[in-house]
């Protein structure tokens, strides 16, 4: 039975491999090297790499850096270290005393450096590193080819970590299900194997498993019932990836929508600038990055850690400045409070335009966003992920304010009842200034986080304006959460919506449901209801 | 609504209950008014008066109830614009006129003629329509004020201009908010005389909270004491109540 | 009351310029030397002609925002779509001219692989029908657009906002390949409008004269309109929207034929702009441009049809100068415009004008029953 026989040869591999005393098997591929033949070389590597030689490594390192010597006369090899010294190639202990003029160099043609580069694969597959042998496996996965089997089999022999043995099991049924070789049985069971991955690669390996010219019927129909497995596992991952995706996007929705829906949503200003107070709060970082490198590059890894207060104040200063000079002025006249904002918007552009250039600016990411990692079948980019927490961290902020400190018990007794507010003392004028710079200085910490994922540009507040008033009118105005609803909402639906209709349709969409939304309710997803709304 | 004529009275309102997010503005009112009658109708805020106009006008649906115009027409599924084409004019409690108006244009644009977009468009004025804005403001006494700009006028005349654009309308039924609210006395006094006047050929609903005014007028009165009637009667008996006097007047 | 002095003194004399520069303008430029003190260039009335452009669309806003409180911030999609219209037809006139030589196809039709002309563009090698569709289809959109949400009283602000998100919607969708109408680079390289060349100068001239006649026609139907009683009803929407509901009107019924109107106004003004500047594409429906549009109002005067001409005409005169001369302050200028005027200028420049000849006239004023230093005319009932 084929299965026995693998299990009988792995046994005896094992033994092998437990017994690293007996020196024999290492000397009788060792001497191969001494033959000075290209076909004994090849040889001795199989051997040597079958012997599991603790120098193995270091031998195969050798050879194939010209490193490998040989004593003509005595049949011993010898590696020189980097250094120049001479180590034993069996032992691995410092040859004194040797004269290397005596010793030949082992040469290599180009079939010998090919067979070496899948030896040393095969040797990382034992390699005592716990990691390497890993990736080893997940290279033997990627890299199928029937060649490396052996070596495969072997590891899988020693190998008693679980996620190491599991990985080689996979890269077992990879090689056993495209090699097109093998008994029956072990190709269902690579099938089988490849099912439980479950992933793009097992798909297109069960594939050709299936597709190997001489494979039964019955290898045929686990291979097929196999690829429909794993499509649905796959367009499962692939939902939730989306989901994902949307969620990203939804933060980004939120994170740019947050400090409308304070000062449109609880003041009812409608603030075209806000998307400068965005575009502000990126060049905070940019100039604070800039300044950081230049004069504290120890710690210019938290220059993005540093920059969400400073934007939180530029922003939220600048905002103070608008609504002192201008919008409380228009209070009561929310159309008129739109066209000056718009005004304010486009000084506010022009101005950073005129002190930095219309160009880009280059915002770096710091280590900790950088990269990306699995979850199963997700991929999750850092950068990513830290802005949806980094999201949902100021909306929490944001809630915290408002319910639970005096300024935002005062900030909502203004809103509600401006004439009763002002008679129990609280300064409305001072309140609706501080609640505005509060709306702006969550649009510039916002700026903060986009300057991670889009570019740095005067421009780059205009492509957020119409998304956040959308987000903020479709939650309902006057409702953070209502607005936390909407922004990932909107954002999972869009990501949704891209695979079918394109971005730009799917854009389109979005836009249109919520036109007609708010025909449907004007008021939003949570509108507060009652006389008092109305009035 | 399918029975023709379900009463005899001008309106009628039973069980109506509405709510705002949990508050319950009406619980239950009933109201049954004649034809060519005049209420007043009494209460301290939150009482449910204004919510009240706001059912009977179609700006706010009742959640529950049934309200019967002239008989037969349900006022739930009406909105403003049909109701008020069915007889029914509103005064609000802040006078509304418009104000980029003239005194007498406000007064035509309210008076009976054909609502339409097109007609308005293209339509030209009836004949008798010059005679019978005049004849409203000299009613309403702003005669002297008629070129004046609407937003021009005094917090009275305001009152008084809207009180001739309901005129205009000559609605079956007047509701009436607060007409005297920040009136001066002799202004509170030619109000009262002004809606007697009208009383005579129209029926009218007054919602006041001003008790000399009420007494003035001299007629039936509604207390409403959180959404649903309280007592009804001629105002001595009604203030005499002292359930009426622990909720309202007593304070 | 019903006074229907459909056009004051100032519409009058508004009309006589734009009758007489029809007829002067295009002898100036055509009939004088090049050298001669009289001479206006080519250059010159095409530009002036695109302010007309601009005038027209500006009188449409005017029309729905200072006399009926819809503060449109879409506007510029009824004027684009209208320039497509216009733009199809003159893309049709190309015919075989093109860089590929199709009788039949548009050369960007060619390039994206089309075998036959999709039916969007069918009947556009007709003027006429260009032209109608110049006027249907943005007065389509507006009807039904409006129906929906006047009906449901989306009001105010809210009202801004899906206007913005409806021209945000369509510059998205015209930027497509797709849609068929030459996608991002839009439709250009005219030849011919009615058999003439639409460079030449004759042609011009004559755009200039159509455009100030269009501007003409356009003020004297929305002077005409804001006369009626219809236009006084829009006022009281605008001033007091429950209380004209209360009065029996059919306010959405009102605000959708206003709208309606001020849509097809806009296409006819987009319509006569295209062919003048030899381009359109997505970039028109860019929401800034709406919101611009309203700027010139603003300045000039809302609610008063010749003051937004006459804003339009200033701004874009010196956005032309100013874009020329200071490249780095026009925005400076515009936003700055933006914030002073609704601060202390919120009845624009008519406004002041009529505040400061209302100063000088004796006593107190008989005809005019507005005291001026109340009159803060235009505040739109938000919600």
């Amino acid at each position: 039975m084929p299965r026995t026989a693998i299990v009988a040869a792995l046994l005896a591999l094992l033994c092998a491999a437990a017994a690293p005393a007996h020196a024999a098997p290492v000397d009788d591929a060792l001497a191969h090297f001494t033959a000075d033949k290209f076909p004994e070389t090849d040889r001795g590597i199989d051997e040597l790499v079958a012997s599991g030689a603790p120098t193995a490594p270091a031998v195969l390192g050798a050879l194939g850096d010209g490193r490998l010597l040989f004593d003509p006369g005595s049949h011993r090899v010898y590696y020189a270290e980097a250094s120049g010294a001479l180590d034993d190639a069996a032992t691995g202990a410092r040859a004194d005393g040797v004269a290397q003029g005596a010793l030949k160099k082992v040469r290599l043609n180009n079939g010998i450096r090919s067979k070496l580069a899948a030896a040393l694969g095969g040797l990382d597959l034992l390699s005592p590193d716990r990691a390497k042998r890993l990736a080893a496996a997940d290279t033997a996965f990627h890299t199928p080819d029937p060649k490396s089997l052996a070596a495969i089999d072997a590891a899988l022999g020693r190998e008693t970590d679980p996620a190491a043995k599991a990985a080689l099991l996979q890269a077992r049924a990879a090689v056993v299900a495209t090699s097109g070789a093998g008994p029956e049985a072990d190709r269902l069971g690579a099938i089988a194997t490849l099912t439980a991955r479950g992933d793009g690669d097992a798909l297109n390996y069960v594939n050709q498993a299936a597709a190997a010219p001489d494979a039964s019927p019955a290898v045929k129909n686990a291979a097929s019932a196999a690829a429909s497995s794993i499509r649905f596992t796959l367009s499962l991952w692939q939902a939730l990836q989306n989901a994902w995706y949307g969620l990203s996007l939804g933060s980004v929705l939120l994170l740019a929508a947050i400090g409308l829906a304070i000062t449109f949503g609880v003041m009812g200003v409608i603030n075209m600038a806000h998307g400068e107070m965005v575009m502000i709060g990126a060049y905070t970082t940019y100039l604070l990055q800039d300044l950081v490198a230049a004069h504290a590059p120890a710690w210019s890894e938290a220059s993005l850690p540093i920059a969400v207060p400073a934007a939180f104040l530029v922003a939220g200063a600048i905002g103070v400045g608008i609504e002192r000079t201008v919008i409380r002025f228009l209070y009561g006249r929310p159309l008129e409070t739109l066209l000056a904002t718009w005004g304010v918007s486009l000084i506010l552009q022009q101005a950073v335009r005129t002190a930095f250039g219309p160009d880009n600016r280059p915002v770096s990411a710091p280590r900790f966003m950088a990269g990306s990692f699995h979850l199963g079948g997700l991929e999750i980019t850092a950068g990513r992920m830290w802005i949806v927490v980094f999201t949902l961290a100021v909306f929490a902020a944001l809630q915290v304010v408002l319910r639970a400190t005096p300024f935002g018990l005062r900030m909502r007794a203004v809103t509600q009842n401006r004439r009763m507010a002002s008679a129990m003392g609280i300064s409305t004028g001072r309140i609706d200034a501080l609640a505005f710079g509060l709306g702006s200085g969550i649009a510039g910490i916002a700026g903060v986080a986009l300057s991670q994922i889009d570019n740095v540009s005067p421009n780059l507040g205009q492509s957020y304006i119409i998304d956040s008033f959308m987000v903020v009118v479709f939650g309902g105005v006057g409702n953070l959460w209502g607005t936390l609803v909407a922004a990932l909402g909107l954002g999972i639906a869009d990501k949704f919506l891209e695979p079918f209709a394109g971005a730009v349709l799917a854009k389109i969409a979005i836009l249109v449901f919520i036109v007609l939304f708010i025909q449907k309710r004007p008021r939003g997803l949570f509108a507060l209801k009652g006389r008092a709304v109305e009035a | 609504m399918t029975d023709p004529v379900l009463t005899s009275s001008l309106l009628y309102l039973d069980d109506v209950r509405v709510s705002f997010d949990g508050y319950k503005a009406l619980r239950g009112l009933s109201l049954v008014l004649a034809p060519n009658e005049m209420r007043a109708i009494i209460g301290p805020n939150g009482a449910g008066k204004t919510t009240m106009m706001d059912v009977i006008t179609g700006k706010t649906r009742p959640d529950e109830g049934t309200v019967f115009f002239g008989g037969s027409v349900d006022l739930t599924k009406r909105d403003e614009a049909e109701i008020a084409e069915l007889g029914i004019g509103r005064k609000f409690q802040k006078p509304t006129v418009f104000e980029n108006h003239s005194v007498d244009t406000n007064v035509a644009l309210a008076l009976k003629a054909p609502r339409g977009a097109f007609a308005t468009l293209f339509g030209r004025a009836a004949r008798d329509a010059r005679e019978k804005v005049d004849g409203i403001l000299r009613r309403i006494r702003l005669w002297d004020h008629r070129a004046r700009r609407a937003g021009d006028l005094s917090h009275g005349q305001k009152q008084w201009l809207e009180i001739g654009m309901l005129l205009a309308q000559d609605p079956k039924l007047l509701l009436v908010d607060e007409p005297v609210a920040g009136m001066t006395d002799s202004e509170t006094a030619t109000t009262a005389e002004l809606l007697r006047e009208i009383a005579r050929d129209h029926a009218v609903v007054v919602v006041e909270h001003d008790m000399a005014f009420v007494r003035d007028l001299g007629v039936k009165v509604t207390v409403l004491h959180e959404g649903a009637v309280l007592a009804e009667g001629p105002l001595d008996r009604v203030s005499a109540d002292p359930r009426v006097v622990e909720v309202y007047l007593g304070r | 009351m019903q006074n229907h002095r459909t056009f004051g003194p100032r519409g009058l004399v508004f009309l006589a310029v734009l009758l007489a520069a029809a007829a002067l303008v295009p002898a100036s430029s055509l009939l004088t030397p090049a050298g001669s003190a009289l001479h206006l260039s080519t250059y010159a009335v095409t530009l002036v002609g695109k302010y007309l452009c601009y005038a027209l669309l500006a009188l449409s806003l005017d029309l729905v925002w200072g006399y009926c409180g819809i503060l449109c911030l879409g506007q510029g999609a009824f004027f684009a779509l209208g320039g497509y219209a216009m733009g199809m037809y003159l893309m049709r006139q190309i015919g075989a001219r093109g860089s590929y030589a199709n009788p039949d196809l548009p050369d960007f039709m060619v390039f994206l692989n089309y075998h036959s002309l999709p039916w969007t563009w069918w009947g556009f090698s007709s003027f006429p029908y260009a032209v109608l569709m110049a006027l249907a289809v943005p007065g389509a959109l507006a009807l039904v657009f409006g129906y929906f949400a006047f009906r449901s009283r989306v009001t105010g602000v809210y009202l801004s906002i899906i206007t913005q998100a409806l021209t945000y919607a369509l510059l998205l969708a015209f930027f497509r390949n797709e849609m068929g109408f030459g996608g991002n680079n839009g439709l250009t390289d005219f030849k011919d409008i009615l058999g003439h060349d639409v460079r030449s100068d004759g042609t011009r001239a004559a755009l200039f004269a159509t455009s100030c006649v269009a501007l003409a026609l356009g003020y004297v139907v929305a002077a005409a309109v804001t006369g009626s009683k219809f236009g006084q009803v829009t006022v009281a929407i605008r001033d007091a929207e429950s209380r004209v509901r209360f009065l029996g009107y059919r306010v959405e019924h009102y605000k959708t034929l206003v709208f309606t109107l001020s849509a097809m106004m806009a296409g006819m003004a987009g319509a006569l702009y295209v062919p003048q500047v030899g381009i359109i594409n997505p970039g028109e429906f860019a929401p800034a441009n709406s919101i611009e549009a309203v700027i010139w109002v603003a300045v000039g005067g809302r609610g008063t049809l010749v003051g937004a001409a006459l804003g339009a005409v200033l701004v874009n005169w010196g956005k032309t100068y100013f874009t020329g001369a200071f490249p780095e302050y026009w925005l400076f200028l515009l936003g700055g415009l933006f914030v002073l005027v609704t601060l202390f200028l919120p009845q624009g420049i008519l406004g002041l004008v009529d505040r400061l000849t209302a100063r000088r006239r004796p006593g107190p004023p008989a005809e005019r029953p507005v005291a001026p230093e109340e009159q803060v005319l235009p505040r739109p009932v938000a919600e």
